[in-house]
């Protein structure tokens, strides 16, 4: 327990350090771009004179001293504050009014989590029993069959699978709404909406809008869980303790569910650590397919910055990279500790290594 | 003088180098993978001309009657006239061709409201979009290989700084980077390119592409190195003498040819699919340029064209061709690896 807590207090700090080191990096490539924050507050299009520029820069507090900005950063942050967004910033009547990040950012994560969890979740249960049946019999029909579907999944873009799932299950065959998000939790209707609208929202609502997004993302780590699970169940199969599991009479189902399948898990576990980096690139696709405004898709905007202002939003884009990274690194975390607690022989510090495929394409 | 002795320890590697050409060319999806890779390669650099020729028009070529008066294009197998001026009625509708009006042939049909031939677009697409998968490896090899081969063979500080560093990257999602330096870079890196032979944007792209994925391969070449550098081999080599660079490029560049190898052919493959997901956001090589991408993209819309509303005018059919001739490389470059590698090491299935 005691090895479990030092490990952990060395990954937490390992995790703080990404995650200086991810913000500073940002923070430095943005100012030596030499940018022009003040273009923000004043009318885009119309030429802006250097004085406006100036003018705007003070404003949006970007003038202050750069370590201070830095600092307030840093402090905002650990009031889980954000701060306020340059981008939709008006001048009227000589007062700047700002847009604040956190309610934009924190609807987007809830609904990026969503796809992200509940499509790991589908994931790993379909490639459970299909890595087991491929695995039993390496070079059977059923294997081969398996195999060939899972590489079609994995050379498949999430960008087409959402793009065809949508028209044919959503426009074609309408048996799914198309696209678009609903929250899980029912909120009352805004104030000021007409009589007819109503805000999507509820378990239901919530289950049909995310099933094609789910799959879509399933879809393309299917491949590569199936065939490691695949892997992990042909070599345990020939063991002595299934051999024995057998001999004692129990029943091939059990033989894998509790012989077999188990051995797979730790690399399961692994794999969904090792994989979170690549899930968030994917979501940006799925959630691009389905018009879902999440958290990658708000970073994928905040990267790209605004083409006709030819400026880059630095709250928004800092915002964004802090999610991300917080997102691998507690997720790391999560996967760590769990290694730890399932396979204590380990100690979690040297994992098997994985050789990462094609996935890494789409992220 | 050293000649002699150099040549005899020199036979033997040829010789397990040619009983790997033969575990390859004896296993039916190598050859069916290098075969259906071959054809990729030909429909994409010949085809596209060839089609030219025969059907009369090229991929650049706007034919207005190639859509209905909806802006809906051609379906499948259609004659398109050839007509480039539309004939308009005093209240400015459109009105059909002069009858007896030459026709041309689309044989997948139009790409869209500007009436072009999808069929050609398809193949000159493969051509970029292969060239950005190729160069792209070419590139992350050359940044990947001397310095996997510094970081492993010398460990030290240099191991340290390069192994932070590359944890650090891989940590973050990849397609963020390359969006993010995408955009910055555009205005300077995309006009570059070589006429029709490699369009203009294909160069950036696949620099970008190639240096942001390069740490793969450095860590390959890193781990192979740090097993490699205490073999006997290095130990005989290191004790008549020679320098470092020498042991590098005379004793262990040979034993990385496999890895690169099994590794290039999944990554040309990989390359392709990040290229897609450049130009489905918006910011790979510029729209005008057909590539599997842009091909893509025009039908699901871009960040900067968002939506499913910016597939108007495109049916399920304009999604489905790039996505077959898609699969078809990535799935070969896929086997192609994994023969590789069941050639190199038949011992782990």
């Amino acid at each position: 327990m005691r090895r479990i807590g030092l490990f952990m207090a060395r990954r937490i700090a390992g995790g703080v350090l990404t995650l200086w080191a991810i913000v500073t990096l940002t923070w430095l490539m943005y100012w030596s771009l030499s940018p022009q924050p003040g273009r923000f507050v004043y009318p885009l299009g119309i030429k802006v004179t250097p004085y406006q520029l100036q003018d705007g820069a003070r404003r949006l507090g970007a003038a202050r001293p750069k370590l201070t900005q830095y600092g307030d950063w840093w402090w905002h942050l650990l009031h889980g504050n954000f701060g306020h967004q340059w981008s939709f910033a008006s001048l009227n009547d000589n007062v700047l009014t700002t847009v604040p990040i956190a309610p934009t950012l924190y609807p987007a994560l809830r609904a990026t989590l969503c796809i992200l969890i509940g499509g790991a979740i589908l994931a790993v249960v379909i490639s459970l029993p299909l890595g087991a049946i491929s695995g039993r019999r390496v070079g059977s029909l059923a294997d081969k069959v398996i195999s060939f579907v899972a590489l079609i999944g994995v050379c498949t873009h999430p960008i087409v699978t959402g793009k065809l799932l949508t028209q044919w299950f959503g426009i074609d065959l309408k048996w799914l709404p198309a696209g678009g998000y609903c929250t899980f939790v029912k909120h009352p209707t805004p104030a000021g909406y007409p009589p007819g609208y109503e805000s999507c929202g509820g378990p239901v609502a919530w289950t049909t809008h995310l099933i094609m997004p789910w799959f879509t993302f399933a879809f393309l780590f299917l491949a590569l869980y199936t065939r490691m699970i695949r892997a992990s169940v042909a070599e345990s199969i020939h063991e002595d303790y299934v051999r024995t599991a057998r001999a004692k009479g129990a029943r091939e189902r059990r033989v894998m569910a509790l012989h077999v399948l188990p051995n797979a898990s730790l690399r399961v576990l692994t794999m969904v650590g090792m994989d979170i980096g690549t899930a968030l690139g994917v979501a940006v696709f799925v959630e691009f397919a389905y018009g879902i405004s999440g958290l990658a898709r708000l970073s994928v905007n905040a990267m790209a910055g605004d083409p006709s202002a030819e400026a880059t939003d630095l709250p928004m884009l800092l915002a964004v990279v802090t999610v991300i990274a917080l997102i691998v690194v507690i997720g790391n975390l999560v996967v760590d500790t769990l290694y730890a607690v399932v396979d204590p022989r380990t100690g979690a510090a040297d994992r098997p290594g994985r050789t990462k495929e094609i996935a890494a394409g789409v992220m | 003088m050293t000649a002699v002795e150099l040549d005899a320890p020199r036979a033997a590697p040829r010789e397990a180098w040619r009983l790997t050409l033969g575990r390859f060319l004896s296993d039916r999806a190598a050859v069916a993978s290098l075969v259906a890779f071959a054809l990729v390669l030909f429909a994409s650099f010949a085809g596209g001309p060839i089609v030219s020729a025969i059907v009369g028009h090229n991929g650049f070529d706007q034919f207005p009657y190639a859509t209905d008066a909806n802006l809906d294009p051609a379906g499948v197998w259609s004659h398109v006239p050839t007509t480039t001026q539309v004939r308009l009625d005093e209240y400015s509708n459109v009105l059909p061709p002069p009858k007896g009006s030459p026709t041309t042939l689309m044989v997948l049909g139009a790409d869209g409201p500007l009436g072009r031939d999808e069929f050609i677009r398809v193949l000159d697409g493969g051509k970029a979009s292969v060239e950005v998968g190729v160069f792209a490896v070419l590139i992350s090899a050359l940044i990947a290989v001397p310095l996997g081969c510094l970081a492993g063979f010398y460990g030290g500080k240099v191991d340290a700084v390069v192994s932070r560093l590359t944890e650090w990257v891989m940590a973050f999602p990849l397609i963020f980077f390359l969006v993010y330096a995408t955009v910055h870079l555009t205005p300077t890196l995309r006009p570059i390119g070589w006429g029709h032979d490699i369009p203009a944007g294909v160069p950036m792209v696949a620099l970008l592409i190639g240096a942001f994925t390069s740490f793969y391969p450095l860590r390959l070449v890193r781990a192979q190195l740090l097993t490699l550098r205490n073999a006997e081999f290095v130990d005989s080599s290191r004790m008549v003498g020679a320098s470092g660079l020498r042991i590098i490029r005379k004793d262990l560049l040979p034993h990385l040819v496999p890895t690169l190898l099994v590794w290039g052919a999944v990554a040309v493959a990989t390359d392709m699919l990040l290229e897609v997901g450049l130009s489905v956001i918006g910011v790979g090589v510029q729209s005008s340029t057909a590539t599997w991408g842009t091909l893509l993209a025009q039908t699901t819309g871009t960040i900067y064209n968002a939506g499913p509303g910016g597939g108007a005018h495109h049916t399920t059919w304009h999604t489905v061709w790039p996505t077959i001739a898609i699969l078809i490389s990535v799935v070969s470059l896929n086997q192609l690896s994994e023969s590789f590698r069941r050639a190199i090491e038949p011992w782990r299935r």
